[in-house]
């Protein structure tokens, strides 16, 4: 606004000047005067006409405007003088204002994000703690909260639905209170297809405790979460525009979610998709649903008080204190727990709550992404750093050729303080280019690292920058376009003018000044190479970390092996019927050319999937824990396991009713001692009718859930009920027999849901995508940083061959051979890298433990790795050196002398 | 280039006060612009006095931004648009007590320059 005022008016003062000319001209041609002479005349009459302008124009004020505006033009012709640096300036600023902006949106998008909740300090999650966890039969959590596993403490966030009955009775703690558990994996039928939809079962209350609103119809109510409701549904705003195309006339109508016919009542508004950020859902649907969902996580009633699977989160009542609400939900869950309908505590076990912050505590998978992000933050600073005191460099070397222009102007009488804000003003010009740049290399790198599957679970999230993120990047910036003008600012300021005048263009310079200007030049080299020689030995150790996982032998074989989940979540099939498809299924993949052995499991390996569990063992006084595993048959030679005593399964043992088992080595050495356990009995009561489960073998150790993790005691057991995923063992590629398999299970039965395939590999990569994540990108940034160190280190070599050429000329002359030059400028870059780099490793040294917990087979202070990230600098460091070595082998001394 | 800036600014703060009001009294003749009012200046000082662009404009603007006076393009009787300045009411007021310290100030110079009785 205010420029296009001030542009108005000086386009006025134009014309007002202009007419002012043409009359006294006119007046003097009236009187006689020749035409030209007259328009002569009156200029000279008029005096000097760009004189006259600036003075009129500082009656207007903004004055700071118009030299800002000078300024940026100023800045902008030098930059057009020397484009080549310009455009390395910007270039090095883009990647540094890039990486930073990239990094900075994860963050904000995955961990800052606030969640979808009005006034959300005062709605708060439940949280148990006990010194040994409840004793519930069946207990599920959804990935609401994190638990952590390290403490000396059992925690938990499930609880049953007769305590939640009891919180919401007690309404002077909370003004709402709501249950949730997660989605039972219903399918929406429409037009002959079943397409898996994500619908959590949520309490009546949810919309009104967490203050969700609607953009149609209206929210769930209590009065929907009765068993004799009929079935009603509110729809998220992405799954209403994407699947009916935000059709208004959607209310009212019948869903059919595999055979239950539900009402739509409603949208939510946009921004709530699910409570956990990065998470969407499809539609919510009311919690007594449950009993006619029968989801696949249970089988128990609802009114079950040892079944836990129930998230809790409330909204204080106005004047009741975070303590006194803890305090009186704390005695209601010791209560439950030590009296209820089932006791599941002991009294010493001391079972209470704590209520969090919903905002601290719904982190969903967020917590996963909190140590990577801000290692990356850590690389991507640094390679800011790296690249403004490379920018630094280079404005320090042209401040020093400007010096001539710059004394001019101080001597014509600009203000020091004037001619420091014209050449910061470049420095900004700089980095504001550079950030705009940068923002496009953000948000084009996002893209493209979203379409990968390096972020793990979290990638479904709108790639746009907020105003948040914006804000970071203009600061970024402009800190960016501040730091590396500063130094050349202060420094070619203070110039002696009269010897920087007097002389001629090419001068040997005042020794003293240049010596100190150079220093200031190698420091900011050293202090490039030391910042990459830290990057690159933090990604070093990460890489190694990340090979060490990959060579971890799990106990089987992972490579040729395609794993298929099939989602048999289908009241149609009885689970006879189950078996029988699962048996078909296996004889029909076993007949495929190119397959070698099938099997299926209750779970894939590696996956995270844990299924434990404590029983009795024969003969032996404590009980024992194990993990279970139930398999299919073939499914030790199919994954290659070895039977190492006693025998594998056999036919019979799918089929008879006499229980077998099969214990890994692991579980022979923790509670047999190494005894043969063939024979000993797990689990029963020791009669001859329930003798449990008969110890037939004992397979090799092989890994279950978690790759970094310790063997621990297993069992096998044979598969008889519940839902398998396959693996199928190839002699080709693995991927090359999804067509195959997808067909083989759409022929068995066209209306399955598509099946999920993944090869074992593929899963392991999933399983290490936060290994995988901080290895790659820390590595990628680490490179940049070298990159951009060893360009600063060139820049400032070249500069240097130029500066000397006369010397050098010199020298030659005088008869310095070729490699007595190479050696001084070689040398001189060389001493500066080692320097760096003995610097950064010394660093390195005391820092790199803070990434420790990251680490895994190596030491933070691995020496093999620092001296690899050494090695490698030295060579990039070297190749910089040589290539202005070789520019100062070729001068010429004629040439050279004959400059001056 | 920033040592003659200085010496137009010097002359404007020695003329400030009695070019502001030469130039309020030739607007109350009626509207002019820049270009008439330096003539006219001229004209009825009987050419005495030369008012240097340097100065007029830079008053005429600030006088303008003291609401003294207002300005309009408008059609001048060459049949070309000028930017034409016009007394405002509190240029007006402004003008009589200009006018009347002027007075004051050319009293008490002349009693001070005759000679003693």
């Amino acid at each position: 606004m205010s420029f296009w005022r001030w542009k108005r008016r000086e386009t006025e003062l134009d014309k007002e000047v202009r007419c002012h000319l043409e009359m006294a001209a006119r007046e003097r041609a009236e009187r006689g005067e020749k035409k030209e002479e007259a328009e002569r005349a009156a200029r000279r009459e008029f005096g000097n006409v760009e004189l006259v302008k600036e003075v009129t124009r500082e009656v207007w004020g903004w004055r700071w405007l118009r030299d800002f505006v000078q300024d940026v033009r100023y800045g902008l012709r030098m930059l057009r003088k020397s484009p080549g640096f310009a455009a390395v300036a910007v270039l090095t600023l883009a990647l540094g204002i890039g990486a930073n902006t990239a990094i900075f949106s994860l963050i904000d998008v995955v961990l800052l994000r606030p969640l979808p909740v009005r006034d959300s300090e005062h709605v708060v999650l439940l949280k148990w703690r006990a010194h040994n966890g409840p004793s519930f039969q069946s207990y599920s959590s959804f990935g609401y909260c994190h638990i952590d596993q390290d403490g000396t403490e059992r925690e938990g966030c499930s609880f049953s639905y007769p305590f939640f009955e009891q919180l919401r009775s007690q309404a002077w703690i909370f003004s709402n209170v709501t249950a949730f558990a997660g989605s039972p994996g219903l399918h929406l039928v429409r037009g002959g297809n079943r397409i898996k939809v994500s619908s959590p079962l949520v309490s009546g209350e949810f919309f009104q405790t967490l203050d969700v609103r609607v953009v149609l119809g209206r929210t769930l109510q209590p009065s929907d979460d009765v068993p004799s409701a009929a079935p009603v549904t509110l729809l998220s705003y992405g799954y209403w525009q994407n699947e009916f195309g935000g059709d208004r006339s959607i209310l009212g109508k019948t869903l059919y979610l595999d055979h239950i016919p539900v009402t739509i009542v409603g949208v939510a508004e946009p921004n709530f998709s699910d409570l956990i950020p990065g998470q969407t859902s499809d539609m919510w649907l009311p919690l007594t649903l449950y009993s006619r969902v029968k989801p696949d996580w249970s089988g128990r009633g609802l009114d079950d008080n040892a079944m836990g699977w129930l998230t809790i989160v409330g909204r204080l009542k106005p004047g009741v204190s975070l303590a006194q609400a803890q305090t009186a939900v704390s005695l209601f869950f010791r209560n439950e727990m030590l009296h209820g309908a089932k006791p599941l505590s002991k009294e010493a076990d001391d079972p209470r709550i704590s209520l969090l912050p919903v905002q601290k505590g719904i982190v969903g998978n967020r917590w996963l992404y909190e140590k990577p992000f801000y290692i990356l933050m850590i690389a991507v600073s640094m390679v800011l750093l790296i690249a403004c005191s490379n920018v630094g460099g280079l404005m320090l070397a042209r401040t020093a050729s400007r010096q001539k222009e710059i004394a001019v102007r101080l001597a014509l009488g600009a203000g020091r303080a004037r001619v420091m804000r014209q050449l910061l003003t470049e420095s900004i010009l700089l980095a504001v280019t550079g950030g705009a740049i940068g923002v496009f290399l953000a948000y084009w790198s996002l893209a493209a690292l979203r379409s990968s599957d390096w972020l793990g679970p979290i990638h479904d999230f709108a790639v746009k920058p907020d105003a948040r993120i914006l804000g970071f990047t203009v600061l970024v910036a402009v800190l960016a376009g501040i730091i590396p003008g500063l130094a050349p600012a202060f420094r070619g300021t203070r110039v002696d003018l009269t010897p920087t005048l007097k002389e001629g263009a090419p001068t040997l310079p005042n020794i003293s000044q240049h010596g100190r200007r150079l220093n200031l030049g190698s420091a900011l080299v050293v202090a490039q190479i030391m910042l990459s020689m830290l990057v690159l030995a933090g990604a070093g150790l990460l890489v190694r970390t990340l090979v060490n996982l990959k060579s971890i032998d799990p106990g089987f074989d992972t490579r040729n092996l395609l794993l298929i989940g099939i989602d048999l979540k289908e009241n149609e099939y009885s689970e006879q019927q189950a078996q029988n498809l699962y048996r078909e299924l296996q004889s029909r993949f076993s007949s495929l050319p190119g397959v070698t052995n099938v099997s299926y499991s209750s779970s894939v390996l590696l996956s995270g999937s844990l299924w434990s569990g404590d029983t009795s063992l024969e003969r032996q006084k404590e009980r024992v824990t194990r993990n279970m595993l139930a398999v299919g048959p073939g499914f030790f030679e199919t994954m290659r396991i070895p039977i190492v005593a006693g025998r594998g399964f056999a036919a019979a043992d799918f089929e008879s009713t006499h229980k077998t088992t099969i214990v890994n080595r692991a579980f022979v050495r923790r509670y047999l001692e190494n005894r043969s356990p063939l024979g000993l009995h797990l689990g029963g009561s020791g009669s001859k009718e329930d003798p449990g489960e008969e110890i037939i073998g004992v397979a090799g150790d092989a890994k279950y859930d978690d790759l970094k993790k310790g063997i621990e005691p297993t069992t096998y057991i044979p598969f008889k009920r519940g839902g398998g995923n396959f693996e199928l063992r190839t002699a080709a590629t693995p991927e090359s027999l999804i067509p195959a398999v997808r067909s083989i299970i759409s022929q068995l039965d066209s209306h399955l849901p598509s099946p999920d395939l993944k090869t074992q590999t593929e899963q392991i990569n999933r399983s290490l995508f936060r290994e995988r994540l901080v290895a790659h990108l820390s590595s990628f940034f680490g490179l940049l940083a070298l990159a951009l160190a060893c360009v600063g280190l060139y820049g400032l070599l070249a500069y240097e061959v130029t500066r000397r050429t006369r010397e050098i000329g010199i020298r030659t002359a005088l008869g310095a051979q070729q490699g007595d030059v190479l050696r001084i400028v070689v040398g001189q870059g060389l001493a500066l890298a080692a320097l760096g780099a003995a610097l950064g490793i010394a660093v390195a040294a005391g820092v790199t433990r803070y990434i420790q917990s990251f680490l895994y087979g190596v030491r933070p202070t691995d020496p093999g790795t620092f001296a690899g990230v050494g090695i490698v600098l030295a060579m990039v460091a070297l190749a910089a050196c040589y290539l202005p070595a070789r520019r100062a082998m070729k001068v010429d001394p004629m040439v050279a002398l004959r400059y001056e | 280039m920033a040592e003659k800036k200085e010496r137009y600014q010097n002359r404007i703060e020695l003329l400030q006060g009695t070019l502001d009001l030469l130039i309020l009294q030739t607007l109350q003749w009626g509207p002019q612009h820049g270009y008439g009012i330096s003539v006219a200046i001229r004209n009825r000082s009987g050419e005495l006095l030369q008012v240097d662009t340097g100065s007029l404009y830079p008053a005429l603007h600030r006088l303008e931004k003291q609401k003294w006076i207002k300005a309009e393009w408008r059609i001048s009787e060459n049949k070309q648009r000028a930017k034409f300045y016009q007394l405002t009411a509190a240029g007006k007021k402004q003008l009589t007590k200009e006018r009347s310290k002027w007075s004051q100030l050319s009293d008490a110079i002349a009693g001070v320059l005759q000679p003693e009785k």
